[in-house]
């Protein structure tokens, strides 16, 4: 008998195949690629050196799952490291199924397909109701916290309290100094205290550790478990607090049966307990395909065992050398001991495949990061052998060109290595070996050594401009001070009892200084003066008003939570002594009468405290506040520049202080009322609980995803920054990093964590200082600049001290003729414009286009969007529900 | 089969469904929205259940994303066009939906931008992926203002009427000869957004009326809710030709925030999603 349906697959097989579609998307793999590209059975270990083309391989690979062996999109789970990974992922994959399409007339729809950060799919599942089959009345929805959330929420008092009661401190002990010697460190700073424990709690969510098991494992530990506190030097009291925090910190997260949070280690464990708890979570996804397999953390790979369990199709793709991310939780053994792993969780091996060609940088680069990297001992200390690392990699260039494309400074002072330096960059700039500045790049294990600096000035001596995103806070940057300097205009700063000390030092002389500012531009625009004394004078009111209404209840002995009772008590406060024409308008309002009304006939009538607080609120958030004040020349001025092009600088800075403000808006103070204004409460909400976390927290600069480096400019950047990124020339600008011994988290962990083939602690700190710098030197393409510092104070590490010896070539002995030009090349993937979003909002308004969906700004009344959003996630669920139902119907007949 | 349509079930599956979308997108955004306009966005779905159960019964695929890539702008930047929409096949027709949060009038005073639209998809799914196709249409959930003022009055048999007479389907024709011209106009903006050409509308277009059968301005309907507003040198002016004397106006502009219920309502909602003020210190 003749199947009809695999006849027509090999029809269409025969005018599409995958060569037909490498050659429409102008890809030619080698082999090691293609065999990767056409291993779809059981699970895959690929090991993806620098530069060799995993991308590529990632996108094939799935387009192949889908055209070619019929796996839909939804039965597909892609994680990557980062959204941008994902989203280019996801653009480049829809690029080739079009393709398919146009040849097959085929259509494939990716919105199901579970593509995203670790961290979005585990949001996923957890609202996917369809596909893991919750009832989501049992479980709502936690909600999420981010950093900048949970920090808020660790830090503000009704939390801290509950954490700090746990330790039974004595009265006159200082918590924060107690809490920061627990961590190791001798501080009295409360934001460093929060941050401590911040980093505790969060590894050990990631590490699945229940703090009352670990708790009683400390009490009745063994003779073997005090010898390693011992030889550590923990304290069995200090690990018992340390968990005690962590066990009140998970509690606070709960605020009743129903409601509850959730951070991002946390979110992890969330899914994790869907996947076990559901029906057959083993068999929903065909293919799980991890990228960055080195950076994932003990949770995530619990997490991905579990959905790959029953088809057994595990790919992993990373690089064992480019684990960064070790002080965020991550395990590079997960990636290493994958094959053993496979075994515990599958009971079967995986392939392995190792994708060796480099096709980024020129030859003597990579020789020389794959040189320096045997310049470590991997091997293991334990019986069977076997080494920390893949051994078997055989990376090598792709470009056959052997000139020198790796030099070093002539070992000298740090003055005169930077000056040689920028010499040279500024060569190479002006004989057009590349581009533009921002091809450039200077990557710095930390961008707060003095190195950074000296470098710096060096370059702006020879009038180059400089681009340090991660160097300075955001509120550093001008636009946050003009912003929130003529917010203190209008507000007033707060008062602080004993002084601006300790912890707010730092940040009492930055809210001066924005004062200070501020108050030079209500000189130069007398507009602005006007506008400020016109809020000033509205507070003043609504604040006056608040206390004529408090005297009037007290004159009539009524009590602030009583009922508001229109015939009794509107005419009293209507009439109260003093009260301005604003606050007698808004208490005659006829809107608010009939509220008033059916609030009390539905049985919950406002208290009179509402009243009160709702006719001496004010008009406007402070986010609208700061819309308005973009009206002012000064303000103007910056979305001028960027609607002519000049300069995205300003208008980018400005759309992050929106997002910051919205996030007032939104978990803090959405209204302002008298009541907050007089007591001097909206200040401590606004200064210290919101802008000093956000000054403390020192968040970066705007950094744009499609083009993060300005033109113009040269980027400094931390190698951590570097993650995945290629420039045609590198600087590493200081080759030294101090080994700091594993820190008190990770030794007061590692009892309690599963520690299969773990590296040892005392070997982590080489094993990862080799790792970041082989990303850095793996980051160039054409030509890699190593600073070499000597003299008095300075040193450099092994590998480089021995590397850099005296026949290394020198900055000197470079031949600038030899430095090949760099030219960019096109962009492979066409962008996709929605018919809504993009043309039809654009057509409607060139100007808000720009505003809102350019840059990013946040509406302050937004109910339009969320309308609409609303309104088409409903429909799309009745009609899912009805062709389910549908379905039911015709399977039953 | 009709077994399976009980109404009331299906409105159950409503109200349950868009509050629980309510509740995931608020958590998503942050942001919510006043009792008013969560009530009435409820009723468009309720509606629209009503009104359009037979298109409803027949959706065969939700949310379909419809493409068109490989395409050239004038000054030849590659790009690709995409959309969504829903597909009904019935009795061996095949019809594309396009559903709309707009009012029936702005779409058929703003028709030839709807049958822009509907053409591409048309293209991309005819001419393109070679399936059958037999028409398009818009459907139109916001409801007309005597639905609105029946609903305000409360009075059953008035509204009854004034839902009878509501059509919220708005036919599309295909026309393959204009989707040339759509594409191409669409070239033209994919090359004023990379140009980075951003001006905003002319002081008159901001003076024109919204839409054909009312008096309402472009500048009061979008400008006036749009942030962007203050720092806009064309809303600028049409601001400040109006009457009245010029520090006034001035004044005003800068204060001109919603009045009346807008406002009132924006207060309830932010009154009411105010936590505890003390745990946030």
């Amino acid at each position: 008998m003749v199947d009809f349906n695999s006849q027509i697959s090999i029809m269409v097989k025969s005018m599409l195949n995958l060569e037909t579609l490498w050659k429409l998307s102008k890809f030619t793999p080698n082999e090691q690629q293609r065999d990767a590209i056409l291993y779809v059975d059981g699970p895959l270990c690929i090991t993806a050196g620098p530069g060799s083309g995993r991308t590529r391989v990632l996108l094939c690979r799935t387009l192949n799952l889908i055209v070619f062996h019929g796996v839909k999109p939804e039965e597909i789970f892609l994680s990557t490291f980062t959204e941008k990974a994902a989203h280019q992922l996801k653009e480049g994959l829809r690029g080739l199924l079009d393709y398919a399409t146009n040849i097959n007339g085929q259509p494939y729809d990716l919105s199901k397909m579970y593509i995203g950060t670790v961290h979005s799919l585990c949001r996923r599942i957890l609202n996917d109701r369809r596909k893991f089959l919750q009832d989501f009345h049992v479980s709502p929805t936690p909600n999420l916290m981010d950093e900048l959330s949970q920090y808020f929420h660790v830090s503000r008092t009704k939390t801290w309290r509950k954490l700090v009661s746990v330790l039974n401190l004595d009265e006159d002990t200082d918590p924060h100094l107690i809490i920061n010697s627990i961590f190791g460190v001798q501080k009295m700073s409360k934001h460093s205290a929060v941050t401590n424990c911040i980093a505790f709690f969060n590894r050990c969510s990631e590490e699945c550790i229940d703090p009352l098991e670990a708790i009683s494992m400390l009490k009745a530990s063994d003779d073997e478990f005090d010898t390693y506190l011992q030889s550590n030097s923990l304290e069995k009291d200090a690990l018992v607090q340390a968990f005690s925090l962590y066990n009140a910190y998970r509690e606070s997260l709960i605020q009743s049966e129903k409601l509850r949070n959730t951070d991002f280690s946390l979110l992890q464990q969330d899914a994790y307990r869907v996947l076990l708890e559901g029906e057959d979570t083993g068999n929903v996804f065909k293919h799980v395909i991890i990228d960055e397999y080195q950076d994932t953390n003990t949770i995530q790979e619990k997490i991905f065992f579990q959905l790959a369990k029953g088809h057994k199709h595990i790919c992993v793709v990373g690089d064992d050398d480019q684990a960064l991310y070790r002080f965020r939780g991550a395990t590079v053994e997960n990636f290493v001991d994958f094959p053993s792993r496979c075994q515990k969780y599958l009971k079967t091996e995986p392939k392995r495949i190792s994708l060796s060609t480099n096709y980024r940088s020129r030859k003597k680069i990579v020789d020389f990061y794959t040189n320096f990297m045997t310049y470590a001992n991997w091997r293991r200390n334990s019986g069977d052998g076997g080494f920390y690392r893949f051994m078997d990699k055989d990376i090598h260039a792709n470009k056959p060109d052997d000139g020198i494309s790796i030099v070093a400074s002539t070992p000298s002072s740090p003055a005169n290595v930077c000056s040689e330096i920028a010499q040279l960059v500024k060569d190479l700039i002006d004989q057009g070996k590349v581009e533009d500045p921002n091809q450039i790049a200077f990557l710095y294990p930390s961008l707060k050594a003095t190195h950074v600096e000296t470098m710096r000035n060096a370059l702006e001596r020879l009038g180059l401009r400089v681009y340090a995103p991660r160097a300075g806070r955001f509120l550093e940057v001008d636009e946050s001070y003009d912003v929130f300097g003529v917010f203190a205009l209008i507000f007033g700063l707060p008062e602080i009892q004993g002084g601006w000390g300790g912890d707010y030092g730092e940040f009492g002389d930055w809210l001066r200084q924005t004062e200070i500012n501020a108050k030079q531009l209500l000189k130069e625009d007398p507009a602005l003066k006007q506008f400020v004394a016109d809020k000033r004078a509205e507070i003043e009111t609504a604040c006056s008003d608040s206390q004529a209404l408090m005297r009037v209840a007290d004159r009539e002995n009524w009590s602030l939570t009583e009922p508001y009772d229109l015939r009794q008590m509107k005419r009293k406060v209507y009439s109260a002594p003093g009260l301005s024409e604003t606050g007698r308008k808004l208490l005659g309002s006829a809107y608010l009468d009939r509220t008033v009304e059916r609030r009390a006939t539905e049985g919950r009538p406002f208290p009179l405290d509402y009243i009160l607080k709702r006719v001496t609120s004010l008009d406007w958030s402070v986010l609208d506040l700061f819309y308005r004040l973009t009206g002012f020349t000064h303000f103007k001025a910056m979305f001028d520049l960027a609607q002519s092009g000049e300069d995205e600088g300003p208008i980018c800075n400005l759309s992050l202080i929106t997002q910051y403000l919205a996030r007032f808006v939104d978990e803090f103070l959405p209204v302002l009322t008298a009541d907050l204004l007089v007591e001097g409460v909206f200040h401590k909400v606004f200064y210290f609980s919101f802008l000093f976390s956000i000054y403390r927290l020192g968040e970066s600069e705007y950094e744009d995803a499609e083009d993060p480096f300005p033109k113009g400019r040269i980027p400094f950047l931390t190698v951590h920054q570097s993650k995945g990124l290629e420039f045609p020339v590198v600087v590493l600008g200081n080759p030294r990093r101090r080994l700091h011994p594993a820190g008190f988290i990770e030794k007061a962990i590692f009892p309690f964590c599963e520690n299969e083939n773990s590296e040892p602690l005392s070997r982590q700190a080489e094993f990862d200082s080799m790792r970041m710098f082989y990303v850095a030197l793996s980051r160039a393409q054409n030509l890699m600049i190593v600073a070499h510092y000597k003299g008095r104070g300075q040193s450099t590490n092994e590998p480089f001290k021995t590397l850099l010896d005296d026949s290394f070539p020198r900055i000197p002995e470079l031949d600038l003729v030899t430095v090949p030009s760099f030219s960019s090349k096109e962009n492979d993937l066409p962008k996709m414009y929605s018919y809504t979003a993009d043309y039809l909002t654009y057509k409607k308004c060139p100007r808000q286009y720009m505003i809102f969906r350019k840059y990013g700004f946040v509406p302050s009344r937004a109910q339009t969007m969320f309308f609409g959003s609303l309104i088409h996630r409903t429909l799309e669920d009745l009609h899912h529900e009805i062709i389910r139902r549908r379905e039911e119907v015709s399977n039953g007949s | 089969m009709e077994a399976n349509w009980k109404d009331n079930e299906i409105q159950d599956f409503i109200r349950q469904a868009y509050q629980q979308n309510f509740d995931l997108l608020r958590l998503e955004s942050g942001i919510s929205l006043t009792p008013e306009v969560k009530r009435a966005g409820l009723l468009q779905v309720l509606f629209y259940w009503q009104k359009m159960r037979d298109v409803a019964l027949n959706v065969s695929e939700t949310e379909v994303r419809l493409s068109l890539p490989q395409q050239e702008s004038p000054k030849e930047r590659e790009f690709g066009i995409e959309g969504v929409v829903d597909i009904v096949r019935e009795g061996g027709k095949t019809i594309i939906y396009d559903i709309k949060t707009h009012d029936g009038d702005y779409v058929r005073s703003h028709i030839d931008q709807y049958e822009d639209q509907l053409n591409v998809y048309a293209h991309i799914w005819k001419e393109l992926q070679k399936q059958p196709l037999d028409g398009t249409a818009v459907i139109c959930t916001d409801f007309p203002d005597d639905v609105k003022e029946a609903l305000t009055s409360g009075n059953e048999a008035q509204l009854e009427r004034a839902l009878d007479r509501w059509d919220p389907l708005i036919e599309i024709a295909f026309d393959r000869r204009k989707v040339k011209d759509t594409i191409h106009s669409f070239g033209e903006v994919v090359d004023q957004i990379e140009d980075r050409e951003f001006e905003p509308r002319s002081v008159e277009e901001l003076r024109g009326s919204y839409t054909d059968r009312s008096n309402v301005s472009f500048g009061t309907h979008v400008c006036r809710n749009c942030d962007a507003r203050f720092s806009c040198a064309a809303y600028r002016v049409y601001v400040r030709h109006g009457r009245g004397r010029a520090d006034q106006i001035f004044e005003n502009y800068y204060n001109d925030l919603e009045v009346g219920e807008p406002l009132e309502e924006w207060r309830t909602t932010g009154l009411d999603s105010v936590g505890d003020v003390e745990g946030m210190i």
